[in-house]
């Protein structure tokens, strides 16, 4: 007897936690523009420019997430109302989930570039240099043409096997969960816009990559305390953050968006 | 900089330790009701897997039971995590902070049940049989004789387990949460300074299990006062 009721209280546990996965969609999108973020529930990946930009809004509630993933699917099951993220990144959300889409609004552009330790001049000079060698030959063109635009996978960069390697190693900290610029691949290695940029830097200037992939908040301490030689994690230049560590020329410019539910 | 630069830097100025202090208190608030639901299923579940080992009752609820354990310390408490946040409740508008109760309490549960059981089992079972001779029945035999002094001899890994439990709730932030450890990565993520925010927050960890050991310890000294020295 008393053996039933427990089984039954189990199924009936059981079955609720079924009922519960299953019942009720989404709530419908309130966000049609920047000023409707005003006291909503926004998604940013912790200690990106989404993040800085999302604590200025009034009375918002800013969730921070460790992966821009996560927050994606957070707003998709509408956990929460909007996700602030770089254009590109969202642009290859979108692609993937139906139900979400970008707003044409845009905040102000910023920069991307190659972060290097704070007394390290001589190594932001090498990559100065390397980045204008390549712009200049067409590489970093190329590049870019692999991962936006029309030609999406024309332009793969082909790692040169005959390139010197005698600097030694470079490494290369970053967060693989920012497609286009660095992401999983199907075979678990780091790909994307970045890695494509610093196989080139360093087939031009005679080192081994070694990429370290680590939570984004990680990346510009890894560079400060010189467990990584250079942080290339689609970083955008920032007042605070070259008060921390050297910044190259930037080599992309980008901007922050708002990703919404369709409906 | 100097150490009183750095200082100001992560936890004076735009008030940054209200990162800290905010977080300790989400913290606390998952521990302690974590700690709560992971007594009572512990609790159950101990009761249930004793009872069928001891009596050869209760043979379904044991086999949940039992699968409930492997399923729960079978997967890392993150994995759980993120399943309840993202699956079970997944299209369900909840609380964060329920979520992480949850998860961590449901997660605690496992680890309490076989602590308990130990206890139980580690009873004579004399005592089982003496007290069912002098005419109680077998619920009154554990509630009365038997659980007293299992939960005496395993308040110590009990005590183990809420510390355990405090530290894991670490891990809350996959879901967004901003408990104690995601208040220091905040600090981090806005100073890139490492080395005060990681410290202040182990810091604040390590007190609270003083603290909390301490009063265990006391709890200890009170139940022992009736033993025999």
């Amino acid at each position: 007897m008393r053996m039933n009721k427990l089984f039954a209280g189990f199924s009936v546990l059981a079955l609720s936690a079924m009922m519960l996965s299953g019942c009720g969609g989404p709530p419908p999108n309130k966000v049609h523009s920047k000023d409707d973020l005003k006291g909503k529930n926004v998604g940013v990946q912790l200690g990106t420019t989404g993040d800085t930009l999302a604590e200025d809004i009034e009375n918002a509630k800013v969730e921070k997430y460790n992966k821009a993933a996560d927050a994606v699917q957070a707003l998709k099951q509408g956990k929460i109302d909007a996700v602030i993220v770089d254009l590109e990144t969202a642009k290859s959300f979108v692609e993937k989930n139906n139900d979400i889409r970008v707003l044409d609004e845009e905040f102000a552009d910023e920069e991307y570039a190659i972060a290097v330790k704070l007394d390290n001049q001589a190594l932001q000079e090498e990559l100065n240099g390397a980045l204008k060698a390549l712009t200049e030959d067409g590489t970093l063109q190329d590049i870019k043409a692999n991962y936006e635009g029309d030609e999406q996978g024309q332009h793969p960069y082909q790692v040169k096997t005959n390139a010197s390697r005698d600097k030694g190693k470079l490494t290369m900290a970053t967060n693989a969960e920012f497609p286009p610029y660095e992401s999983h691949d199907d075979n678990g290695s780091v790909v994307g816009f970045d890695v494509d940029m610093m196989n080139a830097v360093c087939d031009y200037l005679g080192y081994e990559l070694h990429i370290d992939d680590m939570q984004f908040e990680s990346v510009l301490p890894a560079v400060q305390s010189g467990k990584a030689d250079v942080g290339v994690a689609g970083l955008s230049v920032t007042e605070d953050r070259q008060k921390n560590v050297l910044f190259t020329d930037n080599y992309a410019v980008t901007h922050q968006v708002i990703i919404v539910r369709k409906k | 900089m100097s150490l009183s630069e750095s200082i100001r830097q992560n936890f004076i100025e735009g008030d940054r330790w209200r990162y800290l202090a905010d977080g300790l208190k989400t913290t606390l608030f998952i521990t302690v009701f974590a700690v709560m639901l992971g007594m009572v299923l512990g609790f159950l579940v101990a009761i249930i897997r004793s009872t069928y080992l001891r009596t050869k009752k209760l043979l379904i609820p044991d086999l949940i039971c039992r699968l409930y354990l492997t399923v729960i310390r079978g997967t890392p408490v993150v994995v759980q995590l993120l399943i309840i946040y993202f699956v079970i409740f997944g299209s369900v508008q909840i609380s964060k902070t329920l979520v992480a109760v949850i998860a961590f309490g449901v997660n605690s549960g496992a680890y309490v049940a076989e602590i308990v059981r130990g206890g139980i089992m580690s009873v004579d079972i004399g005592q089982l049989e003496a007290g069912r001779s002098l005419g109680l029945n077998y619920r009154q035999t554990m509630i009365h004789i038997v659980m007293p002094q299992a939960v005496k001899n395993v308040l110590p890994a009990l005590c183990n387990e809420c510390i355990v439990l405090l530290k894991e709730t670490s891990v809350a932030g996959y879901i967004a949460i901003n408990d104690l450890t995601r208040g220091g990565d905040i600090i981090r993520s806005i100073t890139f300074a490492p080395f005060l925010p990681l410290l202040a927050v182990a810091l604040i960890y390590l007190i609270v299990v003083v603290v909390l050991t301490k009063l265990v310890g006391i709890l200890e000294r009170r139940l022992a006062a009736n033993d025999r020295r």
